[in-house]
């Protein structure tokens, strides 16, 4: 047996774990080498000593204190809101979290379609150019569908469009 | 009752407990209480952050009894939940001292204030006294410190210890015998300083 081979069996000697032959080999080892010889009283040195670590203990007030949080514990299960929301806080969190975002959406959608609209203001440009009854020709009056509509409100009068000034001024410029 | 309790092995107190008997709680905690205490103590090396470890564990305890099984001893059950905790609390702690560090100004000093309950500067007789040995403690990486602390502070079986880390037996034996060797080593590099 060797240093290394010795090392990695100092353990289970220390523990009598070997078996009769393996005892007898690290014996032999230990026998004429000084070095795991040593080692092993050192070792034998730290673990005694680790067992005789002195004991700390808790202090006087630490049952009470944690009978403090049992009580607040118990109090709490017993309360029904505070019981939901204890069992139920992860789908609560997960409820929020999608509203939040539901909201989120909506505004951001919101935000940017009502500016939209205008934007087919300027389809009115190309009056004149095609051979149809609108002024306009097909491709664009497919292109622009907002303005398409706009033209099929406009030979359907809508009363409730009288009150758009956006709206008149754009039947305005159809007509023209 | 304490005296009546006696006759009640752990596993039995705890299935009274799981049946609605809070005093068996109450003896599970007064058995339990300093066990847990000197293992978590030596794995932070904090007083008051062992004491706050310990008071979850016997919480964690009152809430989740029914999560016992006896298919193992309730012994090992009380250190797998409070060695989970100590290895978070150490992490917390650790991350809270980099941070600390980071802010520490050229004047600045930070002071452990000692516990009233316990001395830590009291010596033990052997060669090594116990301020090295939990130096020593605290720089072994912690695969092995909480082998070395389940083995040679709480005295556990190799079997209890691998049920608690959910590692085979040959790997606790393994790392208890690394472990040994790294602590000499460390406690030898100490001594020369």
């Amino acid at each position: 047996m060797d240093c290394y081979s010795f090392e990695k069996i100092i353990s289970d000697y220390i523990e009598s774990n070997l078996n009769v032959k393996e005892r007898q080999e690290a014996n032999e080892h230990i026998a004429h080498c000084k070095r795991c010889r040593e080692k092993l009283a050192d070792m034998i040195n730290i673990l005694s000593a680790m067992k005789t670590l002195p004991c700390c203990q808790t202090r006087s007030d630490f049952e009470s204190r944690l009978m403090a949080r049992v009580d607040r514990y118990r109090q709490q299960k017993e309360h029904p809101f505070v019981h939901i929301l204890h069992h139920y806080s992860r789908a609560i969190s997960a409820a929020a979290a999608v509203l939040l975002i539901a909201a989120t959406s909506l505004f951001v959608y919101t935000s940017v379609s009502v500016p939209a609209e205008s934007a087919t203001l300027p389809a009115a440009e190309f009056r004149g150019a095609g051979g149809n009854g609108s002024g306009l020709p097909a491709a664009v009056l497919n292109s622009a569908p907002s303005f398409a509509n706009t033209k099929a409100e406009a030979s359907q009068p809508d009363t409730s469009g009288a009150e758009n000034p956006d709206y008149q001024r754009r039947i305005k410029m159809v007509n023209e | 009752m304490s005296r009546e309790n006696i006759k009640y092995t752990d596993e039995e107190l705890i299935a009274r407990f799981q049946k609605g008997d809070e005093r068996a709680y109450v003896e599970l905690v007064r058995r339990y209480k300093d066990r847990l205490l000197n293992f978590v103590f030596r794995y932070l090396n904090s007083y008051e952050q062992a004491e706050d470890v310990v008071q979850d564990t016997l919480m964690k305890l009152y809430t989740s009894a029914h999560m016992y099984r006896e298919i193992a001893k309730f012994s090992t059950w009380i250190f797998t939940i409070a060695a989970n905790l100590a290895k978070s609390e150490l992490r917390r702690l650790k991350r809270r001292r980099v941070i600390s560090i980071h802010n520490m100004g050229f004047d600045d000093k930070e002071y452990e204030i000692p516990s009233e309950s316990y001395d830590p500067e009291k010596e033990t007789t052997s060669a090594y006294g116990e301020k090295q040995i939990q130096q020593a403690i605290d720089t072994l990486p912690d695969q092995f410190k909480t082998v070395i602390l389940l083995r040679e502070v709480q005295q556990l079986s190799y079997e209890e210890i691998s049920q608690i880390l959910g590692v085979s037996i040959g790997t606790v034996k393994s790392r208890i015998n690394r472990g040994r060797l790294r602590l000499q080593k460390l406690l030898k590099e100490l001594k020369e300083q």
